[in-house]
């Protein structure tokens, strides 16, 4: 074997003997144990943390739910006075309907004192559709309803006017 | 220990962990202890494993406090990543694998960001670092003396046994490169040996 390469053997088997367990000058645990008691009380803080989190969220899931409830049963309610309203418009407006046509019946043999008073009705008529058309969004509004109301007593007070005159009376 | 100890008596003819003089049952009783929580149990994990870290740490570092940085850093990870040991491979093949990553990972932090920008020029320079009890003129000094990166790659491949592959890997730098690093290495080291 030939002097470099015996060297180089030598060297080989040198270096593969440094890989050895070398001892420190200290005893390193304390700072061991210390960083993973910490570790482990910071965990134990952020379970805690996350547990109360927990808690609070859970509170306020509970909150959620009763105010969800809560528009629930206020969209029902909304629901069923709308319910209502439209029922008492499409009763009012029967009820008017019926009236009308009886009365106008009734005077039929009567002259009427003016010519434009089925215009006036027809002007009249007009108001019911557009008060009608906003009672659909608001079923319930009391203002809506009493114009509705003075139309259909101003259509009746005109019928029975026209056809009964104030000085024939006297 | 009593409850680590006490399996060496019932088992007298157990296999002897090469690595360390422990049974392989008294250490998987340790590791198992260690798993729920055990930090006794940890403790003489330690006890049994802290020369081969430090060993392996010292000679990444090529500083003394910095090994015992490192070492100290290597069980606090291994303390939090026990629980990922499978029993598939040995304790001792393991713990040097989750030791060299975790010591690797130390030295770069805590290189500061004007050593990289300055180490090209100081590539070639050697700086005495605490090397403790080892004298200048052995193998061991030569290997400390190499410059970081050939160091390192020298390291695990040379001493610690580390294919190419793997070297790269923990590294992250090419095979090739990792090839180059050690020649460069040995190169240095042969020459220092006959001066």
């Amino acid at each position: 074997m030939s002097k470099p390469k015996k060297q180089q053997q030598e060297l080989e088997q040198r270096i593969a003997s440094l890989n050895r367990p070398i001892a420190p000058n200290k005893d390193l645990w304390q700072g061991i144990e210390y960083a993973i008691v910490n570790q482990q009380q910071a965990a134990s803080r952020q379970k805690a943390q996350i547990k109360k989190a927990s808690g609070v969220s859970r509170y306020l899931a509970i909150a959620a739910s009763i105010v969800m409830f809560g528009f629930l049963v206020l969209f029902i309610m909304d629901h069923n006075l709308n319910q209502q309203g439209e029922s008492l418009i499409a009763n009012l407006s029967d009820s008017h309907q019926k009236q009308k046509q009886a009365l106008i019946v009734s005077f039929a043999d009567t002259p009427a004192a003016t010519n434009n008073w089925e215009q006036q009705i027809a002007d009249l008529d007009e108001a019911e559709s557009a008060i009608k058309l906003a009672l659909k969004d608001a079923p319930n509004n009391p203002a809506l309803l009493k114009m509705l109301k003075q139309v259909y007593e101003q259509q009746l007070a005109i019928i029975e006017r026209v056809h009964a005159p104030a000085w024939q009376q006297i | 220990m009593q409850r680590i100890d006490s399996n060496i008596t019932r088992l007298p003819n157990a296999q002897i962990n090469d690595a360390d003089g422990l049974t392989d049952m008294q250490l998987n009783n340790a590791i198992d202890l260690a798993k729920g929580g055990d930090l006794e149990a940890f403790r003489y994990i330690y006890n049994q494993h802290l020369n081969l870290v430090y060993g392996l740490c010292f000679r990444l570092c090529a500083d003394k406090s910095q090994a015992e940085d490192a070492s100290q850093e290597v069980f606090i990870q291994l303390w939090q990543k026990i629980d990922s040991f499978n029993h598939q491979s040995k304790f001792t093949t393991w713990l040097h694998s989750v030791a060299s990553n975790v010591c690797i990972s130390y030295i770069r932090k805590q290189k500061g960001w004007w050593q990289k920008v300055f180490s090209l020029a100081d590539e070639n320079k050697h700086e005495q670092q605490d090397w403790g009890e080892i004298s200048a003129d052995t193998l061991e000094a030569f290997v400390l003396r190499l410059p970081e990166r050939t160091r390192l790659v020298f390291v695990l491949h040379g001493i610690e046994g580390y294919r190419h592959q793997q070297v790269a890997q923990i590294l992250s730098i090419s095979p090739n490169t990792s090839k180059v690093q050690f020649h460069r290495a040995r190169a240095m080291i042969e020459e220092w040996v006959n001066e």
